[in-house]
């Protein structure tokens, strides 16, 4: 049973690799804590003086065992935040030159997807608007200049990792990169009304021949 | 046998009805200024609020600002009757503070009928309709600010005048002072919005 | 003792002004709403896993009805079960019994809070007759959907037709819950702090008197906020004004922003009673005193004052400045130390203690463990902003949150009602009983939750009411069968609630008798008679001691109550 779905991005596996370190961290911090839980269940027959129970921990000196405990964890999230951090500017805070620009414009209940049109660019006479369908090239950078048009809608690529609100009135531009082709989900992760559940659009990542046909199919009609 | 006899446990004496205006004062503090903070934010990115800004009534609100600080002074002036059980003065002075409220209360319906009679309605809709969309929010936070506060005034004006008629029957001369401090506190969030909503630039 | 006269039904019930009556009254009114909070899981469950026509109980369901069910559970679960049964119960029960005095600062103010929350309840529930339906938008009301068929948005609307809507009941309905809730907060602030009796020092507290009043404070200082965005937003629905209309100016994020100001903090509002209770707990049956309580306290203070700047970690994905978003990951993740120095302080509470395994503190030690190995230890997952891009409203968060919330309303509120019970009805529970619920609901609340982490690392986004669009990713045999398995789970657990139900009425009855300190525990509450008479204390008490002097090496017996010498 696997635990992700495939993953068709280089970010996205890196962030599944950012899943296990992250689990790893705690499964240290579970390991160390569960043995701190079971042992006095365990033992909690075998006598003991008075001495020994009356542990009031009101010194610093009789608390180093949880300031110790707390160092850990503390190490254990700055190993998490220097891990993932480099992932975050890539995916959020930078912008590489794309390859090919489109808007995804969420709907009640639908993902309407602008193509820039024979002349490449977009926000002119000649963009094509489609429903639904999002044909991208594999390999290539891609920008997405996400918006909505009534309430919020959320664009959700689960197996390229993606996730992005979309917002009526704003116009929130990230890029994507795909690495295999084939057939995906585009889903809406943000409750939109009655329809929410059937809102999903198919993205479709061809190779650059098939894709350049299939713009030019979409481009005649 | 009966509690009543027992001795009332307490550590200290910190007069609990203050300490509980303390908490409820904190308590609309929080309430206006998650107000005052979003409006601030939208009055930063707007431009155009500045000029809308420019059509409210700085005399009237003004004037109220003055009727406000007055009436806080009556207040501490009936607080210090209190101390002296003095209920004579108790009822000048806060019917004097109420005096001040209606005032108060009146010049906000006339400025409220100003704004109503040149188009800048609570919704905004008539803006809205003549192109002006982003302006037309304004009058939104205009509208719901001054008019929570003007219901607190009314409250207030109703505790100040029940805890009133208390001390004229001799008693709870203690609650003037806490009625006392929701009116400061009535005051000073005017002190906010006044120059917030009023003064333009 | 106490021969006050017996008063009748309906003043107990219904007017009376004695605390401990309040507490009752919430208690029931809140299992009331908790019947309701767990059918709706029921019925959205059920439809998840088996499809929606023919419901047993219910009949079919639509999709508009899901999301009404999914949202006024939410809504129910946090408001009207969470809140009343950790913040008023534990703080009107247990506040003046274990502070040593005879009643509520404001007695009234007490009665009027509940008549509030009352009122509250009963608009909340109007909604579902509503001729536009209940509310259906999430139980976070993001705008623009939760204006957008009314107001400013339809002009077909008038002031009175957007006031009869599902959506307007439950924005005033959640308001006049804050307003109840902020009554009592203050109420418990000034009680604790005008009320104690002699000798009870800040530091002599029991540690559940401090968790509660901590957690009114932060719920005092974060609801102000949501209070104002709730004025914007109803406004917004009933005379059209653009507070959230992006197209006038108004900005949706900014809904966002004051919802989990509050939102945040709101979840470790409900978390400190439950723990302060569990803190108790454990140090009674662990036979020891409280370690490092001073600590305890101290961290908590901090994780609370954090918890007011971590609230842009529920928005990652919603359009905020991805730079500032790498502040409030940081302070997230950071946020796991003090309750890090918390748990393993009462770890250090149990080690090498005498453990007595009753049934109270078999529900602490399943709050403690459940809490930190799947709630917590999670939170680093969704705290890292690069991985919350993934899982931001997948049922990874669905079963996150459940794992924070359900031990700490549920197990924990559980622990508190079984460890309180003999003092409040003056008699014991049935162990057997209270054995089979405990393991009944806990066995089931895991395998509910498990198999819900793995659906949403599949991808299987939040609030559908069918995935039978996601033919591929989301409808092969063994997501059918996780579905099933969480869904069977759940009917398992709200079976194993009658159990509950009837030993709670059975003991009431024929329980056998408790006497005044059953667990032998050294909090005042336990130096009354069981249940306390009108008044509590006769004569009152004088404080000698903090309330841990568990095993004291001084002391003959294993534990020295806090009034002894
Ligand atoms: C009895 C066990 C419970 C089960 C099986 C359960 C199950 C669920 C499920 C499956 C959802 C997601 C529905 C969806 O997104 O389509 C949900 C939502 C939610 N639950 Fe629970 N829940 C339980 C108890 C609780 C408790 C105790 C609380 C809080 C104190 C709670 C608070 C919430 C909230 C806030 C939501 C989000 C509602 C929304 O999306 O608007 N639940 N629950
Ligand atoms: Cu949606
Ligand atoms: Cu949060």
């Amino acid at each position: 049973m696997n635990i992700f779905p495939e993953s068709i991005s280089q970010i996205g596996s890196e962030m599944d690799k950012l899943f296990w370190i992250i689990t790893a961290v705690v499964g240290i911090a579970t390991v160390i804590t569960l043995f701190l839980f079971i042992y006095p269940i365990v033992t909690r027959k075998r006598n003991k003086t008075k001495e020994e129970m009356y542990m009031v921990g009101n010194s610093h000196n009789k608390r180093k065992w949880v300031y110790i405990g707390m160092m850990l964890l503390f190490l254990g999230d700055m190993y998490i935040l220097l891990k993932e951090h480099p992932i975050w500017e890539s995916v959020e805070q930078t912008l590489p030159e794309p390859d090919f620009k489109i808007v995804i414009i969420g709907k009640q209940w639908m993902w309407n997807i602008i193509y820039p049109g024979p002349d490449g660019k977009l926000y002119t006479d000649d963009d094509v608007m489609a429903y639904n369908e999002l044909h991208v090239p594999v390999n290539k950078v891609v920008h997405m200049d996400i918006k909505a048009l009534d309430v919020v809608h959320s664009v959700f690529l689960p197996q390229a990792r993606f996730k992005q609100d979309a917002l009526p009135g704003r116009t929130i531009t990230r890029w994507i990169k795909l690495n295999k082709t084939g057939e995906y989900d585009i889903s809406c992760a943000e409750i939109c009304g009655t329809g929410h559940s059937i809102m999903r659009g198919t993205m479709y990542v061809e190779d650059f021949n098939t894709w350049e046909k299939t713009m030019a199919d979409i481009y005649k009609k | 046998m009966n509690t009543k006899q027992l001795k009332k446990p307490t550590i200290k004496d910190i007069p609990q009805g203050r300490l509980g205006m303390w908490l409820l004062i904190a308590g609309e503090f929080v309430i206006f200024g998650g107000l005052m903070v979003s409006y601030l934010l939208y009055r930063i990115r707007y431009e155009e609020w500045a000029e809308m800004a420019s059509h409210t009534n700085v005399i009237l609100g003004a004037t109220n600002t003055f009727v406000l600080l007055t009436s806080s002074y009556f207040v501490v002036k009936a607080h210090q009757a209190a101390q002296h059980k003095d209920s004579k003065k108790i009822t000048m002075y806060i019917s004097l503070t109420i005096l001040c409220a209606l005032i108060f209360l009146v010049v906000k319906i006339t400025e409220y009928s100003q704004k109503l009679h040149h188009g800048f309605t609570f919704s905004g809709k008539e803006l809205a309709a003549s192109g002006k969309a982003i302006e037309s929010s304004y009058w939104g936070f205009y509208f719901l600010m001054t008019g929570l506060h003007a219901t607190h005034v009314v409250v207030g004006a109703i505790v100040l005048f029940i805890v009133m008629q208390g001390t004229r029957k001799g008693k709870n001369f203690h609650r003037i002072e806490i009625a006392g401090l929701y009116w400061h506190m009535v005051d000073l969030i005017w002190i906010f919005l006044f120059p917030l909503l009023y003064i333009a630039h | 003792m106490g021969t006050h006269k017996k008063h009748g039904f309906w003043h107990r019930y219904f007017f009376s002004l004695d605390h401990k009556d309040i507490g009752f009254q919430y208690l029931l009114t809140a299992m009331f709403m908790a019947a309701f909070g767990g059918f709706f899981v029921y019925v959205f469950r059920y439809n998840l896993a088996f499809g929606p026509s023919d419901i047993p109980l219910y009949g079919d369901l639509a999709a508009k009805q899901y999301n009404q069910l999914v949202t006024n559970h939410g809504a129910i679960m946090i408001f009207w079960v969470g809140m009343p049964i950790l913040l008023a119960v534990i703080g009107n029960y247990l506040i003046p019994i274990m502070i040593g005095t005879d009643d509520m600062a404001f007695p009234t103010l007490n009665k009027i809070s509940y008549w509030i929350f009352l009122l509250s309840c009963i608009v909340l529930l109007s909604g579902f007759l509503m001729p536009t339906g209940a509310f259906g938008g999430g139980w976070t009301m993001y705008p623009p959907l939760s204006v957008s068929d009314f107001g400013y948005n339809n002009p077909n609307t008038t002031f009175w037709s957007n006031f009869f809507t599902g959506n307007t009941f439950f924005l005033l309905a959640v308001a006049l819950e804050f307003i109840s809730m902020l009554m009592g907060g203050i109420n418990f602030v000034v009680t604790t702090l005008n009320k104690r009796a002699k000798g009870m020092s800040l530091m002599r507290l029991p540690l559940v008197v401090w968790m509660v009043n901590i957690a009114n404070l932060l719920f005092m200082f974060s609801v102000g906020p949501l209070i104002a965005g709730a004025f914007m937003l109803l406004m917004d629905i009933l005379v059209g004004t653009g507070f959230f209309d992006a197209y006038r100016g108004g900005d949706p994020i900014l809904w966002q922003h004051l919802f989990w100001f509050f939102g945040h903090p709101e979840v470790y509002v409900l978390l400190l009673p439950s723990i302060g209770a569990v803190g108790e707990i454990i140090s009674t049956f662990s036979r020891k005193p409280l370690f490092g309580y001073k600590m305890v306290i101290l961290m908590v203070i901090i994780a609370a004052i954090l918890s007011l700047v971590v609230w842009a970690h529920h928005q990652f994905v919603s359009g905020i400045d991805p730079g500032a978003a790498n502040i409030f990951s940081l302070l997230t993740i950071i946020i796991s130390i003090p309750f890090a120095g918390m748990v393993l302080s009462y770890l250090g509470t149990l080690w090498k203690g005498n453990i007595r395994l009753e049934i109270p503190m078999l529900w602490a030690l399943g709050m403690l463990a459940t809490f930190t190995f799947f709630g917590g230890f999670t939170g680093l997952h969704l705290g890292s902003n690069v991985f919350d891009i993934y899982a931001h409203d997948t049922y990874f968060v669905i079963a996150h949150f459940h794992y924070t919330l359900f031990p700490t309303v549920f197990l924990g509120g559980f622990a508190a009602f079984y460890y309180w019970y003999p003092k409040f009805s003056g008699r014991m529970m049935n162990k057997t009983l209270g054995l089979i619920h405990f393991w009944g609901t806990f066995i089931f609340f895991n395998t509910i939750f498990i198999p819900l982490f793995w659906l949403g690392l599949q991808g299987q986004h939040r609030r559908i009411y069918n995935y039978s669009a996601w033919n591929d990713l989301l409808m092969q045999p063994e997501h059918i069968m996780a579905r099933q398995i969480a869904t069977v789970s759940l009917i398992f657990l709200l079976l194993f609630q009658f159990v509950f139900l009837f030993n709670f009425f059975y003991s009431l009855k024929k329980g056998k008798k408790a006497s005044k300190n059953p667990w032998e525990a050294n909090t005042l509450e336990w130096q009354t008679d069981s249940p306390p008479p009108h008044g509590n204390f006769d004569p009152y008490p004088v404080v000698q001691r903090w309330p841990y002097d568990y095993n004291h090496p001084e002391k003959e017996l294993d534990y020295c109550p806090q009034t002894e010498s």
